[in-house]
């Protein structure tokens, strides 16, 4: 990334930040996402700042003559960003269709002001995605089947996350007293979070601190 | 046996290959929901005997409704997977499935793809906002390596127009060298095969 | 026209450009290939190989793909064809063509827009005067106007002796010009290895890495082994690429500086004539390759006892002489080179060796250049209907590349099976006494029906074939002026169409690679009405239907007496 072909960040939504950071975020975020068995809170804002970016690029290099090295090299640039933001957006889809129940479920459960995990157009996807998984149910053999076994109660079959499995995480700020319990009868037990140091933890206990990027996924 | 049709379901769909979608067992199906109905009718007739007085028959109902219960569950395993493979075949071929394979679909099956289809473009479309004019997912499905990669054509494809407007024949055993980007969906369609 | 820069006037001219190659069925094309291809991939020339097998071939791919082309790269085909003839190409196109066949074509060689030859111009291409060839419009005028003045009869008379001075000296210069192409198209041949050219060319735009050297000699190598370079040239372009070798393998001998044994490591050594020993054992290898085994004429008990003696004389127990040669006891091969080659003195094998180079990367692959062409080869024409003739190109194709060793050993494998075959069919000509000498040249018909007689509708197989008949026949022959015959083999191409493959190679004793049944073949179709079809750049190499054989066969033999 240089200054060639990138101004600065003029979404009035992300506060000033460089392009280069705005990369970096995103790069955290996908990671992050990657690694982490829950669906973690969209950064709709991030993404649609780093897909302007692209499409600004994109056109400075049609502008290029051919055969410029520079060029290449930033198509090259190109090229990778939006494989990063595909396939952050693509890992999220995936959750979301495979949590779907349980998703909406929590959705549902939501206070007003809270915000949700899934940006609107998410939700929507999500939304028709349940509904016409229970087309397809109802229609091929939930219909035909004795009174009382009718419904589909999702809740009963579909896949939740699990927030048991353990993750890789490298600390990025330190942070003091995180409660781990341990497996034997010693109850509960506090350690703090060195920066820079690198653990192998359960998802429940680092979960909070992802949101506060105090900790990211490896 | 209770449940046995069931389960030979999940045996058919496990035992295919992944990847591959087996015909939609709609006989296999029938058979279990007309065991469910038997079962069902059965259960019914015992709780009103049991409702009349007759003893020892509650035993009976509550084995009967579990084999209900299981059948459901069998039912709804088998045709979620099968959706499962479904969805992935969307994001492998895009939005026109292979003949062979619409083939082995039930007719409400090909009903979800085209509305699942609906709905997932119309979420890649949102992205990036009303200007942004959205974002194919199912294209960079791999890290990049370089900008051109050097495919061989395993199949007769005919005339391809690159995005610069070349047009250039894709003839069997033909080879070349081509921005990745441009014919990354021809590698997954089977036409093109990556060379390294 | 030909390219004096190479780099300047070919390679630059086409690095942002859409470029299509255009390669044909030959290892020496291969290699060439595999050069261009780094290089294009270096630069992101985008471009599209296709795989040529002959004139016919090279016409429809080029119909098919020329569209919106205007760069097209022709490696080991038409050199030797009017190519803006045959292909009645837009003008904007133009062709660069690395061939070894020759004579180049001689509007080729005076077209200075549209064609380009890259060939070294240290060839030595003997290419007759423009004047001698081309006459300019002036004189077109002149056939005009006698033409014209035939028709009205009043004028005849009036022809003064300027016009008729003119005809005569046109007539003259007509048939000079004749004489002059006769004598230019006499003989086919070979010229520098097309791998050769492009590794100069990635040499000149320092690219040049082992892998590319590697491919250079095996192109090179393939020259050698199928006849088609004459020994001097060959030691000159060995002496050349040994230079580059030890550049890119210089290395000191300190701890420090030694690389990683997955590095390619290229060295010069002398190389024995004998196909595969290291993939194969001694013994088998002993058998099938020409030279041991026509010198020992292994198809006869002596010879047989002979070679047994040659082996008891080196001190090598047969039982380790028959078992692989990998597996071999160490002591035995280090010193087996050695102890060969004094052998091979005593028993009047004096040209056993030649020299090679090896390259060795891994622990386990260590290749000698010949046993790659002979690999490559083997499945380049590969007979099995697994895959089709262009299927087995690439396949072939990609062996070459380093992480593709496993393909190479297949190679391997299909080369011995070539080589067997071979081996056994020349036993049985020379038992059989059926290579007969038809007057001015030697002749052999593989008949229909054998089941190894789909190895030779393939024509590299057929020219080895061809080669070591040739060999073994000299060998046994009485007759001194044996080995001054050439040799024409015919084998069965196509059961279904009943139609025959022939080849024809010089006399033994011939040093030049010179060939001249390619107008013969020619002369003798056209005197006979045979049906022929010559598709195959190599003019010496012509399919015909079985059925005009002995017509075609009997003006060959009144045409070369």
């Amino acid at each position: 990334m240089d200054d060639l072909d990138i101004e600065e960040g003029s979404d009035e939504e992300v506060e000033q930040m460089t392009a280069a950071e705005a990369l970096a975020m995103v790069e955290k975020a996908w990671l992050n996402e990657k690694f982490s068995p829950e669906l973690l809170p969209h950064k709709q804002d991030l993404v649609d700042v780093m897909l302007d970016q692209l499409n600004g690029m994109q056109e400075n290099i049609s502008r290029a003559k051919k055969g410029d090295l520079k060029a290449s090299i930033h198509k090259m640039e190109i090229d990778r960003i939006r494989y990063v933001l595909a396939s952050y957006l693509r890992i999220r889809l995936e959750k979301i269709e495979k949590f779907v129940h349980h998703l909406l479920e929590e959705e549902a459960e939501l206070g007003e002001d809270v915000p949700s995990r899934m940006s609107p157009e998410e939700l929507q996807h999500a939304k028709n995605f349940a509904a016409n998984m229970e087309t397809l149910f109802n229609d091929v053999v939930l219909r035909h089947m004795p009174r009382n076994l009718k419904k589909l109660e999702g809740s009963k079959v579909a896949a939740s996350p699990n927030k048991d499995s353990y993750v890789f995480l490298q600390v990025q700020e330190q942070v003091d007293q995180v409660m781990v319990d341990t497996a034997g009868d010693q109850g509960d037990e506090a350690i703090d979070l060195e920066k820079g140091s690198q653990h192998i933890m359960r998802y429940r206990v680092v979960a909070p601190l992802i949101n506060n990027d105090a900790v990211t996924l490896i | 046996m209770y449940g046995e049709k069931a389960v030979e379901l999940i045996r058919q769909l496990h035992r295919s290959p992944d990847g591959s979608l087996p015909p939609f067992n709609e006989d296999g199906i029938r058979q279990v929901l007309e065991e469910m109905r038997v079962l069902f009718e059965q259960n019914q007739a015992d709780v009103n005997k049991t409702v009349d007085g007759a003893p020892g028959l509650f035993p009976g109902v509550q084995l009967r409704h579990a084999a209900l219960e299981r059948n459901k569950r069998c039912l709804l395993a088998y045709m979620f997977n099968r959706m499962e493979r479904l969805r992935a075949m969307r994001w492998e071929f895009g939005s026109v499935l292979p003949p062979d394979i619409k083939y082995n679909l039930s007719e409400q099956e090909i009903q979800w793809f085209s509305r699942y289809n609906k709905s997932l473009a119309a979420y890649m479309r949102s992205i990036g906002g009303p200007s942004g004019g959205g974002l194919d997912l199912t294209q960079d499905l791999k890290p990049p390596k370089s900008l051109y990669i050097e495919v061989r054509c395993l199949m007769d494809h005919g005339e391809f127009e690159t995005e610069d407007g070349t047009i250039l024949l894709l003839k069997k055993d033909s080879q070349h060298f081509l921005q990745r980007s441009q014919c990354e969906h021809l590698i997954r369609q089977g036409v093109l095969e990556h060379i390294l | 026209m030909f390219v004096t820069d190479i780099r300047k006037e070919f390679y630059d001219k086409v690095v942002h450009e859409r470029v299509l190659v255009l390669v044909a069925f030959d290892v020496d094309a291969l290699c060439a290939c595999k050069i261009l291809q780094y290089l294009f991939q270096c630069d992101h020339v985008q471009y599209t190989i296709v795989p040529i097998t002959g004139r016919q071939e090279l016409e429809n791919a080029f119909l098919e793909h020329s569209e919106q082309v205007k760069y097209v790269v022709m490696i080991n085909c038409g050199g030797n064809i009017n190519i803006l003839e045959t292909l009645q190409p837009a003008e904007h196109v133009i062709f660069f063509i690395a061939d070894s066949h020759r004579p180049v074509d001689l509007v080729n060689v005076y077209n200075d827009d549209q064609v380009k030859l890259l060939m070294p111009t240290t060839d030595d291409f003997d290419i007759p005067a423009y004047d001698d060839l081309f006459k300019d419009d002036e004189s077109d005028d002149d056939s005009g106007n006698e033409s014209d003045s035939s028709a009205p009869s009043g004028k005849r008379r009036r022809l003064d002796e300027e016009v008729l001075e003119r005809r005569r000296e046109r007539r003259l210069w007509e048939e000079k010009r004749k004489q002059i192409l006769l004598d230019y198209e006499e003989f086919s041949t070979y010229g520098t290895s097309s791998a050769m050219i492009m590794f100069d060319l990635a040499w000149k735009m320092s690219k040049d890495s082992n892998d590319l050297l590697w491919w250079g000699i095996v192109g090179l190598t393939d020259q050698y082994i199928n006849n088609r370079v004459e020994r001097g040239k060959y030691m000159t372009d060995v002496g050349d690429l040994h230079k580059h070798t030890l550049r890119l393998n210089h290395r000191n001998e300190d701890d420090d500086n030694t690389v990683s044994v997955d590095c390619m490591r290229i060295y010069f050594d002398e190389e024995l004539k004998l196909a595969l020993y290291r993939h194969w054992s001694l013994f088998e290898s002993l058998k099938h390759s020409s030279y041991p085994a026509c010198k020992f004429k292994m198809w006869t008990v002596k010879g047989q006892q002979k070679m047994h003696e040659f082996l008891a004389d080196m001190g090598l127990p047969l039982v380790q002489v028959k078992q692989k040669f990998t597996s071999m006891d160490m002591g035995l091969k280090e010193s087996f080179k050695g102890l060969f080659t004094a052998s091979c003195e005593k028993y009047g094998l004096d040209d056993i060796s030649f020299g090679s180079f090896i390259a060795q990367y891994g622990y386990k692959n260590k290749l000698c250049a010949a046993d790659v062409v002979y690999a490559v080869n083997g499945l380049m024409e590969c007979v099995e209907a697994e895959k089709s003739a262009t299927g087995y190109f690439l396949e072939a194709l990609d062996c070459l590349s380093r992480q593709n060793v496993k393909k190479l050993l297949r190679g391997l494998d299909l080369a011995k099976r070539q080589l067997t075959t071979i081996m056994q069919t020349v036993h049985s000509f020379i038992d059989m006494k059926q290579i007969i000498s038809a007057g001015p040249f030697l002749y052999a018909y593989i008949p229909e029906g054998h089941p190894d007689v789909k190895f030779f509708s393939r024509p590299n197989c057929l020219g080895m074939l061809a080669y070591f008949m040739q060999e073994a026949y000299v060998a046994t022959s009485r007759s001194r002026r044996s080995t001054l015959l050439p040799m024409v083999v015919a084998a069965p191409l196509n059961a279904e169409t009943g139609s025959a493959l022939v080849i024809g190679i010089p006399p033994k004793a011939e040093e030049s690679t010179k060939n001249f049944f390619g107008r013969a073949f020619e002369q003798a179709a056209i005197q006979t009405n045979s049906r022929t079809l010559h598709d195959n750049f190599d003019t010496s190499i012509i399919e015909m239907k079985s059925e005009d054989r002995s017509k075609f066969f009997d003006a060959l033999i009144s045409l070369l007496s």
